[in-house]
C-alpha cells in the first residue's frame, strides 16, 4: 500500500504534477499511462521519495527500478542482485537466490551483465528489486527497448508478483501490455491524472491522451507464449 | 583614407634616415673614455665594472643587487639597474654594453644593431684565465692601474695561503652544489680548491645522498644557502649528510671568477 | 589476492631496503634508516593512497577513466604545496606543507564533484579535468615564477614529475597522518560506491546518502591525494591503472576493488621506483629517471587501451 498527495509537484520552477492523490493497494499491478512529458516518471519518482520535499520512501519495503537502468560496472548478475541487499544491511544467501530464480537469470548468476542479452538484463536488474523483497515496487518502463517475448516474460513476472501480494507500479508506453496484464490503468496527461480505473475501461480516455482513435481491430496480432 | 596613406608614407621614408642621423651624434660621445656611460646586463660584468670603472656605469643587472650573488652589492644599491631589455637599455643611452658569454642574442643584436658597442665578458675557471680577463677588461674600461690592483691584492691573498699552507696530508674535498651538483676538473671551483691545498674529488657529475653517506670525503665544500626555500638546497640538509665536515664559502664569491675568488681561496685554508 | 599483494608488498620493501647508489644488499644502518627507510615507506604510503583514491574516484564517478593525477586534482594538490613552500609558510609551520596540499586538492576534488553533478556523461566530465589539469599546470609554473626564490622555477619537473629521492623521516611524519586518514575514509565506502554503480537515483532509494558518499569521496581523496603530491610532487596514473590491473582478477564491484587498490598502489610505486633506483646501475644514465615520468611511461599506454574500450 502506498498513498501521496500533493496539490502540486515541481521540478525547479516548473510544476510537472497538479491535484495529485493517489494510492495503490497491496496486490495490484498498476499500469502509469500517458503521453511523453505528462509526468509519469516524475509521478513514480515522487512516489519513491527522490524529489526535494518527497518524504523518503523505506528502502527495505519500496524498491524502485529508474527507466534504462544500467549498472556503470560489469558485476556479475549475482552481484547486481545482491546490490538490493543494501538497505537490509545483509548479503543474505536466499533472498537473492529466489530473486534470481523468480526473474528467471538464475542460470546467469556468474556471468558478467554486459555479456548477458537485453532482456536479460533488465532481469537481472529486476532481480536487484526483487532481491530487496519490498512490498512496493515502482518500475519505469521495465519493458522498453525488449523485443516482444521478453517483454512478456516480464509482465508476468510483476502480474505474478502482484497476485503474490506486492503492489506494483509501473510506468507503461506499450498499452496492449497494460491492457492484458494490469489490474488498473491510470491516464496521466499534462500533469494531470484524467482516468483512473479497469485497464478495458480506461482505454477510449488513454487513447484521446494519446491523440489515437481506439476500436476493434480484426487484424492478426502477436500473441505472448502459452 | 588618404591622411592614414600619407601617414604611412611618411613613417616609410622616415626609417633609413634614423639610423643615419644617429652615427655622427655616436661617434662624438665615444671619444673622450671618461665620460663613457656603460650598461652591464651579467653578474659577473657587474662585478668588474663596479671595481674597475664605478664612475663609468650606467646601469648594472639588477642580480648586481643581491649580497648573495654579488661581490659589489652595497655599491649596487646606489646604482641604477636595469633589465636585459633592449629598450629600457636604450632608453639610457650607454656606450657600451657589457654582456655575458651566452644569452640575451636578440637583445644584444638589437643593440648592436643601434650601434652600440657590445662587450661579451670571458668566464675564468682558474687564476690565470682571472688575471687576463682583469687586465683585458681593466684595459677595456681605460683603468689599468685599478687592474693591476685587484691583481696585486689578489696575488698577496693567494701567496699568503701557498706560504701557509703546511706539509700535513691534505683534505679530501668535494664542492656540492644544491641537488648534488658537483664541480668537476678544470672548473673554478677545482682552482679554488685546489689553491687551498684540498684534494677535489669531484667529477663533474651529480651525486646521490646514499653514495655521499656511503662513501664520504673528509670535507664538504658548500656555497651558503640563500634565505629562501628551495628543495635543491634543501637537499645538503639531509639529515644522513649530518656527520660529514663542511665549510660554507659565500656563493658570490664562486659564482663568477675574479680577483675576489681569492677571499674564497682563504676562507678554505683556514 | 590480498595476500599475495602483501607477500609482493613485503618482498618490494625488502628489495627496497637493499637497492640504492651506494649498491646493493645491507647497507650502513645511516643509509638505511635515514635513506632507504623514508623513501620505501613514502612509495608505500603515496602509492597506497593513489590506489585507492583511483579506484574510489572511478567508483563515485562511475567512470573507468576517473584518476586523481588526470583530472588534475594531483595539479591542485601540487599548487597548494607550491605556494607554502616557496612563500617560506612550511619553513614555519612544517605541517602546512601537507595542509596546503590537501587544501589544493579538496578544491579540485569539490569542482569536479559538482561538474560530475551537474553532468555526469564521462567525456564531458574528463574533459572537465583536462581543463583543470591545464590551468593548474599553468598556475603552477606561475606560482613558481612568482615566488621569492629566483631559481623556483627550475625546480617545475619536481612538481610536475614528482620523485622520492632523497626524503626524509620528517617528510613520512608529515604525509602519514593525513594519508592514513583519507585512506580510512575511503576504505569504509565501499557500500555506497556499490549503490552507485546503479546510478544515484537508485542508490538513493537504496537508502544510500548520495551526497554524503561523494562528499567523502572528495575528502578521503583530497587527504590521501594532496598530503601525497606535497612531499612526492605530482605522480600520476597509479590510480588510473591500479583498478584496471585489478578488475579482471577482482570483477568489477567498486566495494570489492578498494583494499587490494590500496595494496596495489603501494606495490606499484614501490616497483616503480624501485626501477628507478636500478636504471642508472644497468643503462649509461647521469641520473635517476624521474619516477613520474615512468609511471606516465607505464600509465599512458592503459590511458589508450581504456579510452578504446570505453568508446562508443
Amino acid at each position: 500500500m502506498i498513498r501521496l498527495r500533493a496539490p502540486e509537484i515541481r521540478l525547479g520552477d516548473r510544476v510537472v504534477l497538479r491535484d495529485i492523490d493517489f494510492a495503490a493497494a497491496s496486490g495490484t499491478l498498476v499500469a502509469l499511462c500517458g503521453p511523453n512529458g505528462a509526468g509519469k516518471s516524475t509521478l513514480l519518482r515522487a512516489l519513491a521519495g527522490l524529489l526535494p520535499k518527497c518524504v523518503a520512501a523505506d528502502p527495505r519495503h519500496v524498491a524502485y527500478l529508474p527507466q534504462n537502468a544500467r549498472c556503470a560496472w560489469a558485476l556479475t548478475v549475482a552481484e547486481v542482485a545482491a546490490l538490493g541487499r543494501i538497505p537490509h544491511g545483509d548479503t543474505a544467501a536466499a533472498p537473492i537466490e529466489r530473486a534470481l530464480l523468480a526473474c528467471g537469470v538464475g542460470h546467469l548468476r556468474r556471468t558478467r551483465i554486459d555479456r548477458v542479452s537485453g532482456g536479460q538484463a533488465r532481469r537481472a536488474m529486476l532481480a536487484r528489486a526483487f532481491a530487496t523483497e519490498p512490498r512496493v515496487f515502482l518500475l519505469d518502463e521495465p519493458t522498453a527497448d525488449l523485443d516482444p517475448a521478453a517483454a512478456h516474460q516480464i509482465m508476468r513476472l510483476l502480474h505474478d508478483t502482484a497476485r503474490a501480494g506486492a503492489c506494483v507500479i509501473v510506468v507503461l508506453h506499450a498499452l496492449d501490455l497494460a491492457l492484458r496484464y494490469a489490474d488498473r490503468m491510470i491516464v496521466i496527461d499534462q500533469g494531470r491524472i484524467v482516468a483512473d480505473g479497469a485497464p478495458g475501461a480506461m482505454l477510449p480516455r488513454a487513447a484521446a491522451a494519446f491523440g489515437l482513435a481506439h476500436g476493434i481491430d480484426p487484424t492478426p496480432r502477436l500473441l505472448p507464449p502459452a | 583614407m588618404r591622411r592614414l596613406l600619407l601617414a604611412c608614407r611618411l613613417l616609410l621614408a622616415a626609417v633609413p634616415v634614423l639610423p643615419l642621423a644617429a652615427v655622427p651624434v655616436l661617434l662624438l660621445a665615444a671619444v673622450p673614455a671618461d665620460a663613457a656611460r656603460i650598461v652591464s646586463l651579467n653578474l659577473c660584468a657587474d662585478d668588474f665594472l663596479v671595481l674597475l670603472a664605478p664612475e663609468q656605469v650606467a646601469a648594472v643587472s639588477i642580480l648586481a643587487r643581491d649580497p648573495s650573488l654579488s661581490v659589489v652589492a652595497p655599491q649596487a644599491a646606489r646604482l641604477k639597474t636595469v633589465r636585459a631589455d633592449a629598450e629600457a637599455v636604450l632608453a639610457l643611452h650607454p656606450d657600451m654594453v657589457l654582456a655575458g658569454a651566452f644569452g640575451a642574442q636578440t637583445t644584444l643584436a638589437l643593440l648592436a644593431q643601434r650601434g652600440i658597442r657590445i662587450e661579451r665578458i670571458g668566464a675564468p675557471h682558474d687564476f690565470d684565465s682571472i688575471r687576463a680577463e682583469t687586465l683585458r677588461l681593466a684595459a677595456l674600461l681605460g683603468e689599468p692601474a685599478r687592474g693591476d690592483a685587484l691583481l696585486a691584492a689578489m696575488d698577496r691573498k693567494l701567496a699568503a695561503v701557498s706560504s701557509r699552507a703546511p706539509a700535513r696530508t691534505p683534505s679530501h674535498a668535494l664542492a656540492v652544489q644544491p641537488r648534488g651538483y658537483t664541480s668537476g676538473p678544470g672548473s673554478l671551483t677545482d682552482a679554488v680548491l685546489r689553491a687551498a691545498g684540498l684534494i677535489d674529488i669531484g667529477a663533474g657529475r651529480q651525486v646521490s645522498i646514499e653514495t655521499l653517506a656511503a662513501r664520504p670525503p673528509d670535507v664538504l665544500v658548500q656555497a651558503q644557502s640563500p634565505a629562501f626555500p628551495s628543495l635543491a638546497t634543501d637537499w645538503l640538509r639531509h639529515p644522513a649528510l649530518a656527520a660529514i665536515p663542511r665549510r660554507t664559502v659565500p656563493p658570490s664569491l664562486l659564482i663568477c671568477g675574479g680577483p675576489w675568488t681569492a677571499d674564497a681561496v682563504a676562507l678554505l685554508a683556514e | 589476492m590480498t595476500r599475495w599483494l602483501i607477500l609482493g608488498i613485503v618482498l618490494l620493501t625488502v628489495l627496497s631496503l637493499g637497492v640504492g647508489a651506494a649498491g646493493l644488499g645491507v647497507p650502513d644502518p645511516l643509509i638505511l634508516w635515514q635513506i632507504r627507510l623514508p623513501r620505501t615507506a613514502l612509495a608505500l604510503l603515496v602509492g597506497g593512497g593513489l590506489g585507492l583514491s583511483g579506484a574510489a574516484l572511478q567508483g563515485a564517478l562511475r567512470n573507468p577513466l576517473a584518476d586523481s593525477g588526470l583530472l588534475g586534482i594531483g595539479g591542485c594538490a601540487g599548487l597548494g604545496a607550491v605556494i607554502a613552500y616557496y612563500w617560506g609558510v612550511s619553513a614555519l609551520f612544517a605541517p602546512a606543507l601537507p595542509l596546503a596540499g590537501l587544501a589544493g586538492a579538496g578544491v579540485g576534488c569539490a569542482f569536479l564533484l559538482m561538474f560530475a553533478g551537474r553532468a555526469a556523461s564521462g567525456p564531458s566530465l574528463i574533459l572537465a579535468g583536462i581543463a583543470l589539469s591545464a590551468a593548474t599546470a599553468a598556475m603552477l609554473a606561475l606560482a613558481l615564477t612568482l615566488a621569492p626564490n629566483p631559481f623556483a622555477l627550475a625546480e617545475i619537473t619536481f612538481w610536475l614529475m614528482g620523485g622520492l629521492e632523497d626524503r626524509t623521516l620528517s617528510h613520512v611524519a608529515l604525509a602519514l597522518p593525513p594519508i592514513a586518514l583519507g585512506c580510512l575514509v575511503l576504505l569504509r565506502l565501499g557500500r555506497g560506491l556499490d549503490a552507485l554503480a546503479l546510478g544515484e537515483d537508485a542508490a538513493a532509494t537504496l537508502g544510500l546518502p548520495v551526497g554524503q558518499t561523494l562528499r567523502r569521496t572528495a575528502a578521503g581523496v583530497a587527504l590521501a591525494v594532496g598530503a601525497g603530491a606535497a612531499v612526492a610532487g605530482g605522480i600520476g596514473f597509479v590510480g588510473l591503472v591500479v583498478p584496471h590491473l585489478l578488475r579482471p582478477i577482482l570483477g568489477e564491484r567498486p566495494g570489492a576493488l578498494l583494499f587490494s587498490s590500496l595494496l596495489a598502489g603501494a606495490a606499484l610505486l614501490l616497483a616503480a621506483d624501485l626501477l628507478a633506483r636500478i636504471a642508472p646501475m644497468v643503462l649509461p644514465l647521469a641520473q635517476e629517471p624521474r619516477l613520474g615520468v615512468l609511471t606516465a611511461l607505464l600509465g599512458a599506454p592503459f590511458l589508450v587501451r581504456i579510452a578504446r574500450r570505453v568508446a562508443p
